[in-house]
């Protein structure tokens, strides 16, 4: 399986930004795990980070060409304003995984609304940096096609 | 060591997961999916009472009172329009008890929830509360991962 991890804006800030919600874990860390975890299972990850909204759209684009097999994608803020990223995962027919570190339902109400969750195939919450690893962990058992 | 308790809940409508039912899915049954739960969590040593009940009021109030008794929860509330749709607010306070003691919870919903219109995550005060929604019976094996992982790093 080819699998794209994308991360939206100030996750590269990850391990020193209210570690109190995000946890202590870099985002290097959680990038090395989860090419770990991916290898041993004989996947392929592409771990990546923007704080941009357009290279995040263009990686998307990416994984429709490439027919990547999975995206497990944290827009991180964008989850709430960007239309523009949620077109992009209506236009990638592979599974998609949308994924957060914390709970974004039990925080400011700016945060309750998603413009991914009704573009993806599955959405994961509150479950802290190991998410990451626990949802490459998973992908055998779930019913993707794989490319 | 004393092994961990975990207590999964399912609300209304889990008890019949047949194409009749309002809430369908693909092959699934409720016996099948507490089959793997318990599976799962004898591989990571934890104790697992897995519960479901059309009565919800019945459900919660038997969760309040074992929320002492158990060290994780998985809650997933389901509901439909044939039975009692879902009461918020007393999953609201049941989760917040539960988060009061610090101990970990994962909202579980089968199928993904923000495709429909009419159905919200819980609401509880504290952001750890998980939520995996649209992973199928698979969701219920992951947040038995993530919990069993947040035990151990509690030790």
């Amino acid at each position: 399986m080819n699998i794209y991890v994308i991360n939206g804006p100030n996750i590269n800030l990850l391990g020193t930004r209210e570690p109190e919600i995000y946890g202590r874990d870099t985002l290097e860390s959680i990038a090395t795990t989860c090419i770990e975890k991916a290898s041993k299972a004989g996947h392929k990850v592409d771990f990546m980070q923007s704080n941009y909204e357009g290279e995040i759209v263009e990686w998307i684009q990416d994984a429709i060409i490439q027919k990547v097999d999975v995206i497990i994608i944290n827009a991180a803020a964008y989850t709430h304003t960007s239309i523009a990223i949620h077109d992009a995962l209506k236009s990638y027919s592979g599974y998609k995984v949308e994924l957060h570190i914390s709970n974004p339902h039990l925080r400011e109400t700016f945060r309750h609304i998603s413009f991914i969750s009704s573009a993806v195939n599955a959405v994961v919450a509150g479950l802290g940096p190991d998410g990451y690893g626990h949802v490459i962990d998973l992908l055998p058992d779930l019913p993707i096609k794989v490319n | 060591m004393s092994r961990s308790k975990l207590l999964i809940i399912n609300g209304p409508g889990l008890s019949d997961l047949s194409v009749e039912n309002e809430i369908a899915y693909d092959g699934l049954s409720l016996s099948s999916i507490e089959q793997k739960c318990i599976e799962t969590s004898e591989r990571f040593d934890l104790d697992v009472d897995f519960r479901q009940n059309d009565n919800v009021s019945e459900l919660l109030s038997a969760l309040i009172i074992d929320i002492n008794k158990f060290d994780a929860f998985i809650i997933n509330p389901a509901g439909s329009s044939k039975s009692s749709s879902i009461d918020y607010e007393a999953f609201s306070k049941a989760l917040n008890k539960i988060t009061n003691q610090s101990k970990p919870v994962v909202e579980v919903r089968i199928e993904n929830i923000f495709k429909q219109d009419d159905t919200k995550p819980l609401n509880a005060s504290d952001s750890g509360v998980g939520l995996i929604s649209g992973l199928g019976d698979q969701g219920y094996i992951l947040a038995i991962e993530s919990i069993n992982q947040k035990i151990v790093s509690n030790r």
